[in-house]
């Protein structure tokens, strides 16, 4: 287990050094401030775009708006990063060589992959918690007293989504040695998701639910109960990708 | 002038976000020579002039891995 503290210590280090720390904390410290300000100016932006005679109504904008501004950015530009910044987690080390004089000198190879990986989650969560807790904080301080449903596990649900997409990314950067063919399987995961959607029986259990539904959840028309499959399958796939990262590790020559 | 006190909130954090990823992003560019492609002026140029986009595309892209 000290291999696995030292690691752990190490990835912390490097992801300080490599200057990872602050974009991530930059950009998702601007995702939380966006979602009320767009929110908030958007019907102001609309109104001073519009040709002379034009007019749109748009009602005053809600705590709702904010939030919903939150579950389109984040989803999106969000995990984008987040997987992106995550990508080359193993690829680097395969190029420079530097895990060979680690793994030869009795480190094991399972401590490689979970220190790695308790790192990205690490990091997600703080970056996540920041960042809902800002979007939160100017929503509440714009839209005082408005009521909201589950607005606590409609941001969970996100978090867990993240947590899927790092392991996909964990095992796509195990499989692969650069960091272009992580990005690809963990685009084509997501891209897998989307079709699935077509499918009506699937929609019930696609982890897509997660990130695409939250907005129901927060109106009050989905129940918190329904959503229980797509995190019972995320949460499945997560721990299956994980083990098969080890086993792929295991069997790969460095 | 009304307008400008209603975004203070918002104002103040980016503005401050915005200055230390540049500080850092500069430090950064003129305490090494070699990066992945460009050179000194042009990171310089980049990371001054563009807005938080710079500084980031220079950590993500610019910057040589070599100390």
């Amino acid at each position: 287990m000290t291999g696995y503290g030292a690691f752990v210590k190490k990835e912390f280090m490097e992801f300080y050094r490599s200057h990872k720390l602050l974009i991530i904390l930059a950009v998702f410290l601007l995702l939380g401030m966006m979602n009320p300000l767009t929110a908030k100016i958007t019907p102001q932006l609309v109104e001073n775009f519009m040709p002379e005679g034009m007019i749109v109504n748009l009602g005053e904008p809600t705590a709702f708006d904010s939030w919903m501004q939150f579950y389109k950015n984040v989803p999106q530009l969000g995990l984008v990063v987040l997987v992106i910044l995550f990508s080359g987690m193993m690829s680097q080390e395969y190029s420079k060589g530097t895990l060979i004089n680690m793994l030869t000198k009795g480190l094991a190879r399972r401590s490689v992959i979970l220190s790695k990986l308790t790192v990205a989650l690490v990091m997600w969560t703080a970056a996540y918690v920041i960042c809902t807790g800002i979007s939160w904080a100017y929503t509440a301080y714009f839209w005082k007293g408005e009521i909201l449903h589950d607005l606590f596990s409609a941001a969970v649900l996100v978090w867990i989504y993240g947590i899927l997409l790092l392991a996909v990314g964990l095992f796509g950067s195990v499989l692969c040695k650069n960091a272009y063919g992580n990005l690809l399987i963990t685009g084509g995961f997501v891209g897998v998701q989307f079709l699935l959607n077509i499918i009506p029986d699937a929609i019930k259990y696609n982890p897509l639910a997660l990130v695409s539904r939250n907005m129901e959840l927060i109106e009050g028309s989905l129940k918190f109960e329904e959503l229980l499959f797509p995190i019972a399958v995320s949460a499945g796939l997560a721990i299956a990708f994980v083990i098969a990262a080890c086993a792929v590790f295991n069997r790969k020559t460095l | 002038m009304n307008l400008q006190t209603e975004y203070l909130p918002f104002l103040i954090p980016v503005i401050i976000i915005e200055l230390a990823l540049m500080i850092t992003a500069l430090i950064h560019v003129v305490r090494h020579d070699h990066y992945k492609f460009g050179n000194k002026p042009i990171w310089i140029i980049v990371v001054v002039l563009i807005q938080i986009i710079g500084p980031i595309v220079y950590f993500v892209f610019g910057r040589s891995d070599e100390e």
